[in-house]
């Protein structure tokens, strides 16, 4: 006997787990022990991501410098000396103010363009592949794209130059415009990405219920606040939460830009991870680690489970 | 009704294209020429800065400074054999697992999960990856930043095939095991193949995050013969202590992110389709 096989019905794979038949619970499955399929990437995982993340508590507690082989539990005194030199305040500050920057401005830029990139038109994709093109250079190389156009002798400052004449300005010579220069770079680097998940949930808008907002007479501001803005959580909670995380870890863009300065006032924390790093202190580097994970668990993670709880579904 | 709608976006449409070319030119266009034009001229003419064709071209000189002092073909090597690896790796290792944990109720594999979906959000510690690559004796190379690589972003696709497995109806590995396959063979010959859409997303954020990475490509491998083209570019720029040589340090941008951009250019339409259609659903 031939048993047929079903043609595939997966209009729409991304669904939920609701999509598995409700009611009595299934018959005995025939696809039973799926189990070791799990057991290469878990040990890839565990290996290579769970113990080092937990074996970050102890080395941000011990000595370890690239000149001794010898780990010895020092207490306090990493982070006794990052907060007499003053590192470890001023890069905090720095990954907060500049986490919110980027965040603010990637997801300002990608909703307008997603909203006005939403039909899939011609023209549409046009603009959609060119507006993707940042998020395919490295973040390194836009910085240095970025410097050159920021450079006093550079294209913005000429261009300013033409509406107010003799205009010249270092804006990665003077702190508070550096810290926001560079992470408005960040935030351009990877508004493609960003915009194409916000257009992918704007169409999982039904169009039913913007045209029954519509003919009840709800103006377009209205609709948008009321019906599109609420259905968009979703792609908001995603953007929000992966431009935050990837602020919080900045490394890249300043590297490229500034070079932490001036001064320390764009030295993010990964900066000065991979500067301690450098002088093989070890030991310090992994305690500034910690706080960048410690920075990812009080800001992002009760932001995303406050995200998710308002998410509601069409 | 619908005519009056016509006209409407038609205008509106005039309008809004209008407005955005005005942002892409300072938003995409400058940036971009700035950067191809720049590579083309002599250092000097390049230190100004200005978006002007170059009055000396000196576009084989400066690309080929590329390839003699920027280390680009060793790092094009090992970007390469840092990529492909892992990416294969964590498609089809995350393919595997997505599939136990969709068809799972197991509370063991169900912590499982959520154990792999936490190194999404968690950073990855650096500093300690090296100390467990050197107890495995592979610190500093290409092969133990790979597989660091593999290992810190595996979660993230589990986490989106899993989600995409659910919608896959089990019916169909249900015959198939009526039909006398094994469970191997389920996987790659029936899952596999339905998995193409969400493998497809991942491959894309996939490599270009790897592709672009310097944090963990800086502080895990070690010499330039393991250095990968972000990390080459960087100590190009960098071997210049105060001026840079922009007119190079462009040039190396340009071949350092002509790759992806090519595979952009000829997967273009798939990309941007797979990014869209809720491939990416948090």
């Amino acid at each position: 006997m031939v048993t047929q096989l079903q043609a595939p019905p997966v209009s729409s794979p991304a669904g939920s787990a609701s999509a598995l038949p409700a009611g009595p619970r299934p018959r005995r499955r025939v696809t039973r022990r799926t189990w070791p399929f799990i057991i290469p990437s878990i040990v890839l995982i565990c290996v290579f991501f769970t113990v080092p993340f937990l074996l970050n508590l102890p080395f941000a507690f011990s000595s370890w410098t690239g000149y001794s082989s010898d780990i010895a539990f020092v207490g306090l005194s990493n982070f006794e000396l990052l907060a007499s030199r003053g590192i470890l305040w001023t890069s905090t500050a720095v990954t907060v103010v500049y986490a919110v920057i980027c965040m603010l401005v990637q997801n300002v830029v990608s909703l307008s363009l997603a909203f006005a990139l939403r039909d899939t038109t011609w023209g549409n994709t046009f603009f959609r592949s060119l507006f993707f093109l940042p998020v395919l250079i490295s973040p390194l190389a836009g910085g240095y794209i970025w410097r050159a156009i920021l450079d006093p002798e550079g294209p913005l400052n000429a261009a300013i130059g033409v509406v107010v004449p003799g205009f010249s300005f270092a804006w990665l010579g003077d702190p508070v415009w550096a810290l926001f220069s560079v992470a408005f770079v960040d935030a351009w680097k990877w508004c493609g990405i960003a915009t194409l998940v916000y257009i992918a949930g704007i169409n999982s808008v039904p169009r039913e219920l913007l045209e029954a907002a519509e003919i009840d007479g709800a103006p377009p501001w209205t609709r948008f606040w009321k019906v599109t803005f609420p259905l968009l959580a979703p792609a908001f909670t995603f953007n929000v939460v992966t431009t935050l995380i990837g602020a919080l870890t900045a490394y890249d863009v300043v590297a490229s830009m500034t070079q932490g300065g001036p001064g320390d006032s764009t030295s993010t924390l990964n900066f000065a991870v991979v500067q301690q790093f450098g002088y093989s202190f070890f030991g310090v580097a992994s305690s500034l680690n910690l706080f960048v994970t410690l920075l990812v668990v009080v800001v992002a993670i009760p932001l995303v489970s406050w995200l998710r709880r308002r998410e509601i579904s069409a | 009704m619908s005519s009056r709608l016509a006209r409407r976006t038609g205008i509106a449409g005039g309008i809004r294209y209008l407005l955005l070319a005005l942002f892409a030119v300072p938003w995409v266009l400058v940036p971009l020429w700035l950067l191809v034009v720049n590579s083309f001229k002599t250092e000097r003419a390049a230190a100004d800065l200005t978006l002007g064709l170059p009055e000396e071209w000196r576009l084989l000189e400066n690309y080929a400074a590329v390839f003699a002092d920027g280390n680009y073909l060793t790092g094009l090597r090992n970007s390469l054999l840092v990529a492909i690896p892992t990416i294969a790796a964590v498609l089809i290792l995350g393919a595997m697992a997505a599939w136990a944990y969709a068809r799972s109720r197991s509370m063991t594999l169900q912590s499982l999960y959520y154990l792999s979906a936490l190194s999404i959000l968690l950073p990855p510690a650096v500093i300690p990856t090296i100390f467990v690559l050197t107890t495995l004796g592979i610190d500093g190379s290409l092969a133990g930043y790979a597989l660091m690589m593999i290992g810190t972003k595996m979660g993230l696709f589990v986490f989106l095939a899993t989600g995409f497995v659910k919608g896959i109806p089990m019916e169909i590995e249900e015959s198939a095991a009526i039909d006398g396959a094994s469970r191997v063979r389920t996987f790659f010959q029936i899952l596999l193949p339905l998995l193409r859409p969400v493998m497809f997303v991942g491959a894309v954020l996939l490599i270009i995050a790897v592709w672009n990475d310097l944090f963990f490509a800086q502080l895990l491998l070690r010499g330039p013969d393991n250095a990968t083209l972000p990390v080459a570019l960087f100590s190009f720029a960098s071997a210049s202590m105060n001026i840079i040589r922009w007119n190079e340090v462009f040039a190396h941008v340009v071949l350092s992110s002509l790759p992806l951009v090519i595979v952009y250019i000829i997967a273009q339409r798939q990309v941007l389709a797979g990014l869209t259609e809720g491939g990416v659903k948090g």
